[in-house]
């Protein structure tokens, strides 16, 4: 029953207030070398990537009592991620995979189980490793689903992939609120100016919107510029308590709101596909539990396997009204010198694609204070979305700077 | 243009038995709301006591994408137009749709389904109607 939310009980809408005692703090991460990294498989990504956060936050691995793994589209990343790392005893552990929105789900959970005791150092990792020397990005993310049923169908008949399916939806908005591919042009320009500023982008070649608009078509109303990169690498973090993290070597960067949405209605009938995602549900709430409004936030790192998927996103968590996306895109607030930090690495269109991670891996960087050249000046309230399937799985964080604890 | 191949499995086998046979076939519940054709349950109230009937072949465009095969030197890229259209039943679909101009495409465009030799089965597309 898709059409009764009358059904849910109000008062449980919404996740409550971070409890006073245990206050989940992020206080490691390590990335691994990203992009086109060959010879090395997710699972010893994923094992360097925990390392690294380990060594981020002074750590060893012996005082990590608990593991979150996720994996990609290559799969590759297991609970055995415990037994390469030699870690013993732990208090949790878990696969998770709710796609773009896992890195958010995941410091959820790690949050929740370290407020409660369950566990007092949770490490979340992502490792992928897609990219080929021989083999195009494009056949990575387009390919056929087995042969029968009703995937077999889908497939049969052309429907193939994310870029279709993210196209559809982005047409849908263009067609409804009058939305243009040069306005989708703006968020890659910017990000692409971000990226300049970032050491680990792979993309940092400045373009233009006629670059963009030149770029050959992959899905109409997508040019290629439009669309994400394709990576190899993983991305770990910590979580922890605001009090270990006191004695840990990073500035604390605190979890102060999390909330998900997922609407349910992939391959259905959805007056929303296109228009309004989870964002909407999930952002006010995730806000709402840290206490602030979209108009407190610093610096915001949107999920942006597509142009279009920023642009729906900055609507649905409030940056501009709902339709206004567009103009708002194009009005000059994005990129270096705008007014909105935006995917400040340049995202995943040209930073790096490691899902939820990329976003959540700057949020992090921006939040210390550590962004270099491409540093907000505000950082104490942090945005962070992750969004999968198309538009059907969503996970906001609002993450807090060192002076921003509850 | 080619579609294809699929094969059915035993939750399509109905409706791949009335695809050869030219009927594109959706879930109705006893309260008489369709559903797509994929649905163990009625999107609408629930119900698992779904029959399987057959639509009127109608619908309206609700978007597009238009997707280019990859460039090639020497040969010509292909655009493929792929639609979610929905059925007058109500239920959406998606699948290609033929011999349209995509410069011409509009929200509400009216749509008809047909068929295309996929191998062992038929596959449903879309076709302008009228
Ligand atoms: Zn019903």
């Amino acid at each position: 029953m898709t059409d009764s939310p009358e059904l849910r009980d109000p008062a449980d809408s919404g996740p409550r207030a971070v409890r006073p005692g245990l206050r989940p703090v992020l206080a490691g991460l390590g990335l691994t070398e990203l992009g086109k990294v060959y010879g090395r498989t997710p699972a010893q990504f994923a094992a360097e990537a925990v390392r690294l956060a380990v060594a981020d936050a002074g750590l060893t691995l012996a005082n990590v009592d608990g593991l979150l793994t996720s994996s990609g589209v290559t799969g590759g990343v297991s609970l055995d991620l415990q037994r390469e790392l030699g870690l013993t005893d732990l208090r949790l552990l878990t696969h998770m995979q709710a796609y773009g929105s896992t890195a958010g789900s995941m410091v959820t959970y790690a949050s929740l189980a370290v407020q409660s005791g369950m566990a007092s150092v949770v490490a979340c990792v992502f490792a992928d490793s897609p990219l080929r020397p021989e083999r195009g990005s494009g056949a990575i993310y387009g390919t056929r689903h087995a042969g029968s049923g009703w995937w077999g169908l889908l497939g049969a008949s052309g429907v193939i992939g994310a870029n279709p399916m993210y196209a559809l939806a982005a047409r849908r908005h263009m067609e409804r609120y009058g939305t243009t591919s040069e306005q989708l042009g703006h968020i890659a320009v910017a990000q692409r100016a971000w990226a300049a500023l970032n050491p680990a982008a792979q993309m940092r070649e400045p373009i233009t919107l006629a670059d963009h608009q030149a770029s050959r078509w992959i899905a109409e109303p997508f040019h290629l510029l439009d669309c994400c990169l394709v990576s190899n690498g993983g991305i770990a973090v910590l979580v922890t308590s605001a009090e270990r993290a006191a004695s840990m070597a990073q500035p604390p960067v605190h979890v102060l709101g999390w909330a998900q949405c997922h609407p349910g209605r992939y391959l259905r009938r959805n007056p929303d596909f296109g228009l309004v995602t989870g964002a909407a549900t999930a952002g006010p709430a995730a806000l709402a539990m840290a206490g602030v409004g979209v108009g407190d936030v610093d610096v915001a790192q949107l999920y942006d396997c597509y142009t279009f998927t920023v642009l729906v996103t900055l609507e649905d968590y409030g940056f501009c009204p709902k339709g206004e996306g567009g103009p708002f895109a194009a009005s000059g607030v994005l990129g270096p010198g705008g007014k909105l930090m935006l995917n400040t690495g340049g995202g995943q269109l040209s930073g790096y694609y490691m899902w939820g991670m990329t976003p959540l891996s700057e949020a992090i960087i921006q939040a210390r204070g550590h962004g270099g050249d491409r540093q907000s000046a505000l950082h104490d309230i942090v945005l962070v979305s992750g969004n999968g399937g198309v538009l059907d799985h969503h996970a906001t964080l609002v993450l807090g700077g060192p002076a921003a604890g509850p | 243009m080619t579609v294809g191949p699929v094969d059915r499995d035993q939750a399509t086998a109905e409706f791949f038995d009335a695809a050869a046979d030219g009927r594109f076939v959706l879930r109705r519940c006893p309260d008489g709301h369709h559903s797509e054709p994929a649905g163990a349950q009625c999107t609408t109230c629930g119900s698992t006591q779904l029959a399987w009937v057959p639509a009127a072949g109608g619908a309206s465009l609700v978007s597009w994408a238009v997707v280019w095969s990859k460039p090639e030197s020497g040969s010509e890229q292909v655009a493929t137009v792929l639609v979610i259209g929905e059925l007058d039943e109500g239920p959406w679909w998606w699948s290609r749709l033929e011999e349209a101009d995509p410069a011409r495409l509009a929200v509400g465009l009216r749509l008809k389904i047909a068929f295309r030799d996929g191998g062992a089965e038929a596959v449903p597309v879309f076709e302008l109607a009228g």
